[in-house]
């Protein structure tokens, strides 16, 4: 008797000892698992401002609504389901399949407005639960389904992560580092604040001030939105830039998207066309052309070429856009009506390496690092590696890529007195100054030789195709200059063009920079004629209306003559 | 010297005090339950009943703290809630008030409101400018005011003041 008494309390007592000592660590933390909790403390997410410390996005709370089904009471089901579908216009028997699966947990709707939240909360319905996130809300940009400056900002996703733009490229900067707290829960699952707790403080994320100015954006977006609709264009952008600092002032896009809602857009739209494209310039390359074939002495704005209409290069015949014989012409006359023969004789007059060293010195034959992500190139080959032809072609904008950050940066240099200002969108993270802006500019062609530059892209607008991007009042005080490339497609030229303008304003003391590119545009009547796709009829105008905007938003007032 | 004539000036001779002779004092405690068992002469069953009373009183009194304890923690987490909800509120607020400002919206308010963006079609054309920057820089150009006339501006302006408009006087 003692014996099987013994036997049974050794078996207890094993079977204590195994549940006590081996399993020990096993059932304790599963039981911690009951009792404790480990939240986690989001970090704020930086906001972002213009460079007038205009708000352009803003943190929000938004509630994601879900179900326990398997703790609504049959009898409640069908209370839960409509209430469900009155508040948040669900589809009443979704909800009730879903109650009738007992799973543990389901989302009913995502991101619901704090409005909604509080009707469901009213209801006090079983089993449905209400759990707060946070998301980022952009301005509205020119019509409803769009919000300002979209393809810069970027969108952050349901996962905190940021996408595309400034939010992509500044994520760790603007997330901050998240901190948790470690608490005890009752039986009802509520917080024992008092009890003991680890704790460890959120870093928010810090701020971003840009250098672009949200009106001018704002207007922008409008104009070259009317410009693309009435060109009947596949898609435009604008980049402006402050020409002493680099400071993109407006970046827009046509089409654009609503990044408020993002999970609802086709995602074509999120990509960027300024620096996410890359395309050839046509003729705005002559400037850079021109001005390392000056800087290097090879040629003079009034040096005389004879221009025949065409030339021969390395088995290949280039023409003048207008096929024409030109005779004896300067070079300002050449940059005033872009004819690709003289383009070609400056870059055969300043040798192939210099004009290889040209392109280098304005930023053509790298990526711009400008601090928004996404950026797309298509480096020019090695300098030994490229034929005649392709120099020739490169002098006047077609068979060389580049991105329009690239293209305007290097235009800047003219603007610029000379020197390359690095372009950049954040001019300060939380209080710290850009580094970039610190940096002393590099100096990429003379002074002498950008005021010689500046006068010819005058006589652009003055007498050559130029003439339908005169602002009133600073005629006489305006450079610029258009471009038109032909779109390759499987390695060949299509009808197809990408159009563009670049200028500057006033003249002597740029206020700005601006490039404006159209692509595939078809202007009214110009399957008759052509030349009516060119920049000065598709983005001569659009880049007009924004200068206007901008003279009166700045108070720009012409150069004393 | 002076400051320590002064300072010794009227004082009065110090005195050493005297060391005082500690008193063995015993505790309130010590006191009363010596003063409760004379009088009471509480025997064994006595002495275990005060002391369960106590630990009663003890344990009661631990429960109520840890309930009022609890019930603190409740509130602050009730606090906690309420706090979420108007940051949520002020969230809301601040996205309205930065929308109402933003360009889209500032141009539908002026547009209901009639107005219209106009270019500007001419540039007013400033007066020429009254002083020459570009002229170099010198002495004052020597004044050619009869002296009578000083004389009498002498007296006039202490009368009336008019010193600057005597300066701004075309010489």
């Amino acid at each position: 008797m003692l014996v099987v008494a013994a036997i049974l309390a050794g078996m207890v007592w094993s079977r204590l000892a195994y549940w006590q000592v081996f399993e020990h660590g096993k059932l304790a933390m599963q039981a911690q698992a009951q009792y404790r909790e480990l939240v986690e403390l989001p970090a704020l997410r930086g906001a972002i401002f213009d460079r007038n410390l205009t708000q352009l996005v803003v943190n929000t709370t938004v509630y994601s609504a879900f179900i326990s089904p398997d703790q609504v009471a049959s009898a409640d089901r069908d209370r839960v389901a409509t209430g469900l579908a009155s508040v948040l216009g669900v589809d009443k028997a979704n909800v009730m399949t879903t109650l009738a699966s007992k799973s543990k947990f389901a989302y009913v709707q995502r991101r619901l407005p704090k409005a909604k939240a509080d009707q469901l909360r009213a209801l006090k319905l079983p089993g449905v639960g209400l759990q707060e996130e946070t998301q980022r809300a952009y301005l509205p940009g020119i019509a409803s389904g769009t919000t300002l400056a979209a393809n810069l900002l970027g969108f952050v996703d349901w996962s905190g992560k940021g996408n595309y733009g400034l939010e992509e490229k500044y994520q760790q900067v603007l997330a901050g580092t998240p901190g948790y707290i470690s608490s005890y829960r009752d039986l009802a699952n509520r917080e024992i604040v008092l009890g003991s707790h680890t704790h460890q403080d959120p870093i928010n994320g810090q701020d971003l001030v840009l250098s672009v100015d949200a009106n001018i954006q704002y207007a922008a977006e409008q104009a070259l939105a009317d410009g693309v609709k009435r060109d009947n264009a596949e898609s435009g952008s604008v980049l402006i830039m402050d020409p002493n600092t680099g400071g993109i002032v407006a970046w827009a896009d046509y089409p654009s998207y609503n990044a408020n809602d993002f999970n609802h857009t086709d995602s074509a739209l999120f990509k960027d066309s300024v620096a996410g494209t890359v395309y050839e310039p046509g003729s705005v390359m002559k400037v850079v052309t021109l001005s390392g074939a000056i800087n290097a002495g090879a040629i003079a704005p009034n040096t005389v070429i004879n221009d025949p209409g065409v030339i021969s290069v390395g088995g290949y015949r280039i023409y003048d856009w207008d096929r024409r014989n030109h005779g004896n012409v300067d070079y300002t006359s050449v940059l005033a009506h872009s004819w690709n023969v003289g383009a070609i004789k400056a870059m055969q007059a300043e040798g192939h390496a210099a004009f290889y060293n040209n392109l280098q010195a304005f930023g053509l034959t790298k990526p711009s690092g400008i601090d928004v992500g996404g950026e797309s190139c298509l480096l020019p080959p090695a300098a030994e590696k490229m034929s005649d032809s392709q120099y020739a072609t490169a002098s006047f904008g077609q068979g060389i890529d580049v991105n329009m950050v690239q293209m305007l940066a290097a235009i800047n240099v003219v603007a610029n007195g000379g020197k390359y200002a690095p372009p950049h969108v954040v001019e300060r993270v939380g209080t710290h100054i850009n580094p970039l802006l610190l940096q002393p500019q590099r100096q990429a062609i003379s002074p002498d030789t950008a005021a010689k530059m500046t006068e010819m892209m005058k006589q652009v607008v003055q007498k050559g195709s130029g003439w339908t991007s005169r602002i009133k009042g600073f005629e006489l005080n305006q450079a610029g200059k258009t471009g038109t490339s032909q779109i390759p497609v499987n390695g060949q030229y299509t009808q197809d063009v990408w159009t563009s303008f670049v200028g500057f304003l006033p003249a002597q003391h740029p206020k700005f920079t601006m490039l404006v590119v159209i692509r595939k545009p078809h202007y009214p009547g110009s399957d008759g004629d052509w030349t009516l796709n060119d920049g000065y009829m598709t983005a001569e105008p659009i880049w007009k209306t924004i200068a206007q905007s901008i003279v009166v938003d700045w108070h720009i007032t012409p150069d004393p003559h | 010297m002076a400051r320590r004539r002064l300072g010794t000036a009227g004082a009065t001779p110090h005195v050493t005090a005297q060391p005082r002779r500690r008193r063995r004092t015993r505790g309130f405690v010590q006191v009363a339950s010596t003063v409760a068992a004379e009088r009471l002469r509480l025997n064994m069953f006595g002495h275990a009943y005060v002391g369960v009373g106590a630990l009663v009183i003890a344990i009661l009194f631990y429960l109520a703290l840890a309930a009022q304890i609890t019930q603190s923690s409740y509130d602050i987490s009730r606090l906690q809630d309420q706090q979420r909800q108007l940051i949520a509120e002020q969230d809301q607020l601040r996205y309205q008030e930065v929308t109402l400002h933003a360009p889209a919206q500032v141009q539908q308010q002026a547009a209901q409101s009639g107005m219209q963006r106009l270019v500007p079609s001419n540039f007013v054309v400033g007066p020429p400018v009254a002083i020459d920057l570009t002229a170099p820089l010198g002495g004052s150009p020597a004044d050619t005011t009869p002296l009578w006339m000083r004389a009498v501006a002498t007296v006039v302006n202490a009368v009336g003041g008019t010193r600057d408009v005597m300066a701004a006087t075309k010489h």
